[in-house]
């Protein structure tokens, strides 16, 4: 209840005068200014009369002042938990599109690897063909000799119904003397 | 990528907007990667990348297809060639026995 009425008044304080927006304000009493001048990881050199950070209300705002002990080991432990979390979130957000270009890698290796074997394929056949156009050009004359032989053939068929004609009318003709 | 609770919260403990302020930041972070990522476009190129080169595939695999039938083809072209090579050097004799004929 106490609390609540504390609050209220923070607030009407606040709404009429401006204030710093973060509520986290470190002191500028004599005690902090010393606990500001101390590094981050303070060590165990400090006189031991430092505070550790402390919810102070100065009638208008809560403030904290800065730890200067270390930090409970339970803190420090789900600090590091927490980082560790999210650095295997980001590696893993990352990770996915590193996985489409190894993917989108192999498989071009594989088709390069096929565009090879074809343009080996390829060149052997290019050298097959071009030692069979030399054969068959060899061969020309052989064929050219074929078509001679051909005509050849054509002239002596037709000398043999010819004389197949001639000798089937000299059968006819002789019959004919024949019977007479 | 503004965190939702720029305002400060009166009325809440400074632990607790503490927390409030490390979920934030870490949410922040979350956020810049993922708008990277996003902003990147990778996801969408690989996957189009990816879907043309599957669909390439059967043109190739036709393509070699082809060639080692062609292959094939200039093999049978070679041995046929040899049989009429060995065949035609009879035609000389076969030749003059004709002249010899028609004379």
């Amino acid at each position: 209840m106490a609390a609540t009425g504390e609050e209220a008044a923070a607030m009407d304080s606040i709404s009429k005068a401006p204030i710093p927006p973060s509520a986290l304000n470190i002191k500028t009493d004599p005690d902090s200014r010393l606990e500001n001048t101390s590094v981050e990881g303070v060590t165990e050199s400090q006189p031991p009369v430092s505070k550790k950070g402390s919810n102070n209300n100065d009638g208008s705002v809560e403030t904290a002042e800065e730890a200067v002990e270390p930090a409970e080991p339970d803190i420090d432990e789900l600090c590091k938990d927490m980082f560790d979390k999210m650095a295997v979130f980001l590696q893993g957000e990352l990770t996915a599109t590193c996985e489409d270009y190894k993917l989108l890698e192999n498989m071009n290796k594989l088709t390069s690897l096929k565009y090879m074997e074809m343009k080996d394929i390829s060149i052997n056949i290019s050298r097959n063909l071009q030692d069979l156009n030399q054969k068959y050009a060899s061969l020309q004359p052989y064929l050219d000799q074929i078509n001679q032989i051909e005509e050849q053939v054509t002239a002596l068929e037709q000398a043999a119904y010819k004389m197949d004609t001639y000798s089937k009318k000299l059968e006819a003709k002789f019959k004919k003397l024949e019977k007479r | 990528m503004a965190s939702s609770d720029s305002q400060p919260r009166f009325g809440q403990s400074v632990k607790g907007l503490l927390s409030d302020k490390v979920g934030s930041c870490s949410g922040d972070v979350i956020a810049l990667t993922r708008q990277v990522l996003k902003g990147s476009r990778s996801q969408e190129l690989l996957s189009q990348a990816a879907r043309n080169m599957v669909i390439q595939e059967d043109a190739i695999l036709h393509s070699e297809d082809s060639l080692r039938k062609m292959s094939i083809i200039t093999t049978h072209l070679q041995y046929q060639q040899e049989a009429i090579q060995k065949n035609v050097e009879n035609s000389r004799n076969l030749q003059d026995q004709l002249k010899h004929l028609l004379k």
